[in-house]
């Protein structure tokens, strides 16, 4: 019985589509908990979201309304480490084995690869979820909505590192850009907020544009929407064909260079980052820094492998990649020296992860000359999710209502006042900064091992370079927290309490302790999600 | 390659052409208004009353928009239906997972109080 | 003899020094008779590990304890854990955790002087750590290593108490910050894999990081950036060699390793081998530190509290010059070599000379002991640019010597400085009226640091000089270096005199010093042990040169070798793979993986 079960392609296409499935029908469940759960509260959270006050005192709609959003939260979490569970048991059991998902391809291309980067992404989606359940509350920002937005947002981040189809690609890109951006705006009555919502919308939307007429000129060149039979075809021109074509092919393949970068962040592409991330609530920036940096990644890394693989567009010569180094150099050192000037230390994690992706195209570039790279973007993209969550998750278990951390000097004695949280907060800038025996480390010393391995010397030494300064501003932060007494009458940070945070810090913690001193598992799944094997 | 996009020039001059050419016509051929009910934008209903700058409630916008949310989800139903009997089950079943996702969505509009006019 | 007498004889000597140190303190609690006496019984152990006869005559290696290493490693990693489940308030406690895991971890590492420091390795350990890259847990020591270890574990425990005796605040991250530092100390020296060495190379930098930042003066922020950023260059650049190197091997060997043996084998192309040689000795010459980075050690040294100056000068600055005999020399011998002469310049005249100098003209005594320390590591660089056997032996000896005579001066600096809160020169004058001990202690620690004969810094610096002069390394030069270097030996007594006699004699002019209190248990306690090695290495530097010779040579021979071959061109036609040669010194090689892993299948050379 069992074993027909699991022989009939419907329960394999089911198995095989599970991480995906987890979320859409979790979303739409979490949807009608949402809905159906708070009769009581509405109004008088309406009335304090258009800024009147609160009938009754404080604390009690604010228990009321916790307990809500708590427990959506909650449920947010289940479902989404749900959806990493099922990508691991698919991950065991081997996407290439469960051949029913054929069906789908290659709308969705459910391989190794896609099976990575959904546990990646629901690991940062389910981190932040739970980020999001101690602070929401906390800051008196009840909406709800808030959790089956970011269910949906991890649903279409999956979906995009999943397709292999421009048609399916695009939905999926606006599925998750489309969340966030309301994700982003969600403090309504912030202007910061509205702004910054506002800000991303524009230039996102326009970014979508422009990815979308990458799209179009090259099924115009090709004929094809498949990824794989647009790389054939681009392959297989020659002479006249290519004549006529070839600068339509380089016009969509910087188009959509550029649409991705914006996603991901890069310079100059980046202008929104600081904005958006520092008017977002902190769980959403957290979901922003990572599960759509990585999505963005993905795609973009098969873009650039199965359609523009091809010698004449791959190569160092005429092709993408001193495109991309360019984008990575720029990055890097824009984005230091800028977050080594900031004042506040959300606006400092947002210019350090543009920074980041500069890391991360390090790696992408390596990939046109060295097969590890490839592996070496996976793992430095799950370290990196880990330690960013962690860094947002201390800066919000830094923070009360209307005394958020926000600047260094919030931060000073935090230290001593608060050992726990501030050993936390250290331990995972000491991972983004890169020093051992940390995930943080272990990422960037794979990249850069792959940078070597292409022979791209000069990048690496521009990188390493980048690490000392990086470290300057992550260290700033340890400065304060140990070394800075507040200055009389100067707010400080208190700590908040919440098992919400608490947990979720502590997975972050564990993830990127485990990584950096056992990373053997981890770096032979990027391994074999590169392979297929 | 650009010959392969010279039918679609033509089509877009052809366009303009036709286009502009009935406004032209229309302004220096036709007839113009005789008297002020023929002036008016509706020959029919009321009579528009104020400036244009006047703004509509949000109720509008909100409701507009999930007209359109619901009206192109039904557009996904026009092709399938054309082809149900090929598609078989397994398109059955698809399409009904559509349907109840936008059940969903609506009676979480409903919940949500998005329906009501008066709150 | 029956056991139970022979066993009564065995314990004899440890028990009279148990009650001789119990007896001494006057007027003070049993715990502290108690330290006193264990203190007392574990210089007996030492000095009975140490004794020639002592050690077992030429035994097997299969005698040594595979896993004392990884005991001495991972001691005080283990207690640094345990350390924050202990309650924040009672740091009574906490101290006396700290101390006594310290104090085991010396007395464990004591067990390393059992074993005959013959050529090649000892107490190797090697496990797999994380084969897809090809690293190993990979630690093991001879004859050099092995006294960096003992400095190390014999230091920190007299930091540690010190800086009890001062720090009043956040005791637990204070005892933390000592506990992560020792043991990444220890790791870095008993690392045989690149990458096990840059991972506990990085982890010292947070806690001594901290304990500037922390626990430091007015300008520890200052100080706690230089440190960090200083150091965190070089070790980038050194990451960026390593990951060369590696990546050469695995092109040659086909298969991926960071382990020392099999990289030293690597011969690179001319212009990468300068570029690597450059990265190593960066972030080795930095932590020395050699002019013109040592900027970063006047203000660390500074500023860091008297418990964090000792680690510091003792065993971190130790680093760098283990580092450059371990790698630079190990692993670049043709550049390195190239290099020596024009560096054993630089160290003379902007180590041994300028440090000099500059340390007279301070008027801050810890900062003229920061100094110091520039002329006295310019000392240790200078023999093992030279070299010979006796420059790299006199080096080696010379950083025992560093440590044992820099820790004390620091610590002596801590003493005046509790008590006046100052540590310039001219608010002393005279103290040797007020406090005799005291001025007695620092006279003594001046010979050392001297070099006068009979006490340990004569030897060290006598070898390194008689090394200098016989080096045909230097070239025409040695002479001239040698000669350069006895001169600057007179420009320490000048400033080291002048200290001294500006601080202790004369009348005793400012009336605040009038009152002031002699040196206490506490810190004659922690002085004692110090004060016995001066003399102990001062008489008998065979005890200690006789387990290093043999390594020493080791490591010469590889380098000539490596330097001849240098000359001959190797390297000018690309990268080559030395063969393996067998024998002590290459047990633990590591091997391609019987499996094809994934990584190296990728590249589609497979491994032959």
């Amino acid at each position: 019985m069992d074993t027909s079960l699991m022989s009939s392609p419907g329960v394999m296409m089911l198995f095989g589509l599970s991480p995906i499935l987890a979320l859409g029908l979790g979303g739409l469940l979490l949807m009608l908990a949402e809905a159906f759960g708070r009769p009581v509260v509405a109004h008088a959270l309406e009335a304090q979201a258009i800024g009147a006050q609160p009938a009754g005192p404080e604390g009690q709609i604010v228990d009321a309304g916790a307990g809500r959003a708590a427990e959506l939260a909650l449920g947010a979490a289940v479902i989404l480490f749900a959806g990493a569970i099922f990508s691991v048991a698919l991950w065991l059991v081997g996407p290439e084995n469960v051949t029913a998902t054929e069906r789908v391809a290659p709308y969705l291309l459910i391989d190794r690869f896609s099976v990575f980067f959904s546990f990646v992404v629901c690991l940062g989606g389910g981190i932040a979820a739970l980020l999001a359940g101690g602070y929401l509350p906390e800051h008196r920002i009840e909406r709800g909505e808030f959790f089956p937005l970011l269910v949906f947002c991890t649903l279409g981040a999956q979906a995009l590192a999943a397709a292999g189809d421009l048609l399916s690609l695009f939905v999926a890109l606006e599925t998750m850009s489309l969340g966030v951006y309301c994700l982003v705006g969600l403090r309504r009555t912030s202007v910061r907020a509205s702004e910054a919502a506002l800000k991303y919308f524009l230039l996102g939307s326009f970014a979508a544009a422009l990815m979308l007429f990458g799209a179009a000129l090259l099924y115009g060149a090709t004929g094809r929407t498949d990824l794989a039979g647009i790389g054939e075809a681009i392959a297989g021109l020659s002479g006249d064909g290519l004549e006529g074509r070839a600068a339509q092919i380089l016009i969509a393949l910087a188009l959509l260079i550029v649409g991705l970068a914006f996603k991901v962040g890069a310079v100059p592409f980046h202008m929104w980052t600081p904005d958006a991330y520092e008017g977002a609530p902190t769980p959403t920036t957290g979901f922003m820094a990572v599960a759509v940096k990585t999505a963005a990644v993905a795609v973009l890394l098969r873009v650039l492998l199965v359609v523009f693989a091809d010698e004449r567009l791959g190569s160092w010569g005429t092709g993408w990649p001193p495109v991309l180094a360019t984008i990575a150099v720029l990055s890097m050192f824009i984005a230091n020296f800028i977050a080594g000037r900031q004042e506040s230390v959300k606006r400092m994690l947002a210019y350090s992860s543009i920074a980041h992706a500069g890391y991360v195209f390090i790696g992408v570039v390596a990939t046109s000359r060295s097969v590890d790279a490839q592996a070496s973007v996976l793992f430095y993209l799950l370290t990196y999710t880990v330690s960013t969550l962690g860094a947002f998750g201390a800066l919000i278990l830094a923070g009360r209502y209307r005394a958020e951390a926000v600047s260094y000097e919030d931060l000073a004695g935090f230290g001593r006042r608060h050992p726990a949280a501030a050993l936390a907060f250290s331990f995972f800038l000491i991972s983004l900064a890169g020093v051992p025996p940390t995930a943080g480390f272990f990422g960037k010393l794979y990249v850069f091992k792959a940078a070597i391995q292409g022979e791209l010397y000069w990048l690496v030494v521009l990188g390493l370079i980048n690490s000392v300064i990086g470290a300057y501003y992550y260290l700033k932060v340890l400065v304060f927290m140990y070394m800075r007494e507040p200055k009389p009458g100067a707010p400080f940070a208190t700590p908040m309490r919440s098992g919400y945070v608490a947990t979720a810090l502590v997975i972050a913690a564990c993830f990127v302790l485990g990584l950096g001193i056992l990373p053997d598992t981890a770096l032979e799944a990027a391994v074999a999600a590169v392979l297929g094997g | 390659m650009l010959e392969t996009y010279l039918p679609l020039f033509l089509l877009f001059v052809v366009a303009l052409v036709i286009g502009g050419a009935m406004f032209t016509l229309g302004h220096f051929v036709g007839r113009k208004p005789l008297g002020p009910e023929q002036a008016m934008p509706y020959e029919c209903g009321n009579d528009t009353r104020g400036g244009r700058d006047v703004k509509l409630t949000v109720k509008f916008y909100l409701t507009a928009i999930l007209f359109v949310v619901f009206d192109i989800e039904v557009v996904f139903i026009y092709p399938w239906a054309t082809l149900f009997k090929s598609l078989g089950w397994v398109g059955f079943a698809t399409m009904s997972a559509f349907i109840v996702a936008l059940g969903v969505a609506l009676v979480y509009v409903w919940r949500k109080g998005a329906l009501e006019w008066e709150s | 003899m029956s056991p139970a007498a022979r066993a009564f004889f065995e314990a004899a000597p440890y028990v009279a020094a148990f009650v001789i140190g119990a007896l001494i303190p006057r007027r003070s609690s049993v715990l502290e008779r108690l330290a006193v006496g264990i203190v007392g019984a574990l210089s007996v152990l030492a000095l009975k590990g140490l004794w020639p006869d002592a050690a077992a005559p030429v035994t097997e290696k299969a005698d040594e304890w595979p896993h004392l290493l990884n005991v001495v490693v991972f001691m005080p990693f283990v207690g640094a854990i345990a350390l924050l489940f202990l309650p924040r308030q009672s740091p009574k406690f906490l101290q006396r955790f700290t101390l006594t895991v310290l104090g085991l971890n010396f007395f464990v590492s004591l067990f390393l002087l059992g074993a005959t420091m013959t050529r090649g390795w000892h107490f190797q350990y090697i496990t797999e750590w994380i084969p897809s890259l090809g690293i190993r847990y990979h630690v093991a020591i001879d004859g050099v290593s092995l006294w960096m270890v003992l400095l190390t574990t014999f230091t920190t425990p007299i930091a540690a108490y010190v800086a009890f005796g001062s720090v009043r605040k956040r005791i637990k991250d204070l005892c933390f910050a000592f506990l992560l530092l020792h043991g990444a100390m220890l790791g870095a020296f008993v690392a045989l894999d690149l990458f096990l060495f840059f991972v506990f190379w990085e982890l010292m930098l947070i806690p001594m990081l901290l304990m500037i930042g922390v626990w430091g003066g007015l300008e520890r922020i200052k100080a706690a950036y230089k440190f960090f950023l200083y150091t965190m260059i070089g070790s980038m650049m050194m990451l960026a060699a390593i990951l060369y190197v590696v990546w050469t091997h695995y092109e040659l060997a086909g298969y991926l390793t960071f382990d020392y043996l099999a990289l030293s084998k690597v011969t690179l192309p001319r212009t990468a081998a300068w570029l690597c040689y450059a990265g190593f000795s960066l972030a080795f010459l930095i932590k020395v530190p050699v002019f013109p980075f040592h900027t970063w050690l006047p203000d660390a040294h500074v500023q860091a509290p008297t418990g964090g100056s000792i680690i510091l000068a003792a065993v971190l600055l130790k680093l760098g010059t283990y580092g450059y005999i371990r790698f630079c020399m190990g692993m670049f011998a043709g550049p390195a070599a190239h290099a020596a002469t024009t560096l054993a310049g630089l160290v003379i005249a902007m180590g041994i000379f300028y440090g000099a100098l500059v340390a007279w003209k301070q008027d801050d005594v810890k900062r003229l002991v920061a100094y110091s320390s520039v002329a006295h590591m310019g000392f240790v660089m200078l023999g093992v640019f030279a070299a010979t056997q006796s420059g790299v032996e006199g080096a080696l000896l010379q950083m025992i010597n560093h440590g044992v005579s820099s820790g004390a001066l620091f610590l002596l600096v801590g003493v005046i400085y509790d008590r006046r809160h100052t540590r310039m020169v001219r608010e002393f004058g005279g103290l040797a009226k007020v406090m005799p001990v005291y001025a007695a202690v620092f006279i003594l620690i001046t010979m050392s640091s001297i070099g006068v004969p009979g006490t340990n810094g004569f030897v060290g610096e006598f070898m390194v000089i008689m090394g200098t002069f016989a080096s045909n390394h230097l070239g025409a030069f040695s002479h001239l270096h040698g000669g350069l270097a006895a001169a600057g030996v007179i420009l320490a007594a000048v400033y080291m005199l002048s200290v001294v006699q500006k601080m202790f004699f004369g009348p005793l002019t400012n009336e605040k010093n009038a009152n002031l209190s002699d040196m206490n248990v506490r810190e004659s306690v922690a002085m004692a042990p110090l004060i016995a090695l001066v003399f102990l290495i001062g008489f008998f530097p065979s005890l200690f040169l006789n387990r290093m010779s043999d390594s020493v040579t080791a490591t010469l021979d590889r380098y000539i070798e490596g330097r001849i071959a240098w000359s001959q061109g190797a390297g000018a036609e690309g990268a080559s793979l030395r063969e393996r040669r067998g024998g002590p010194l290459e047990t633990g090689y590591p091997l391609p993986p019987s499996s094809t892993r994934a990584v190296a299948a990728m590249d589609g050379k497979e491994a032959h």
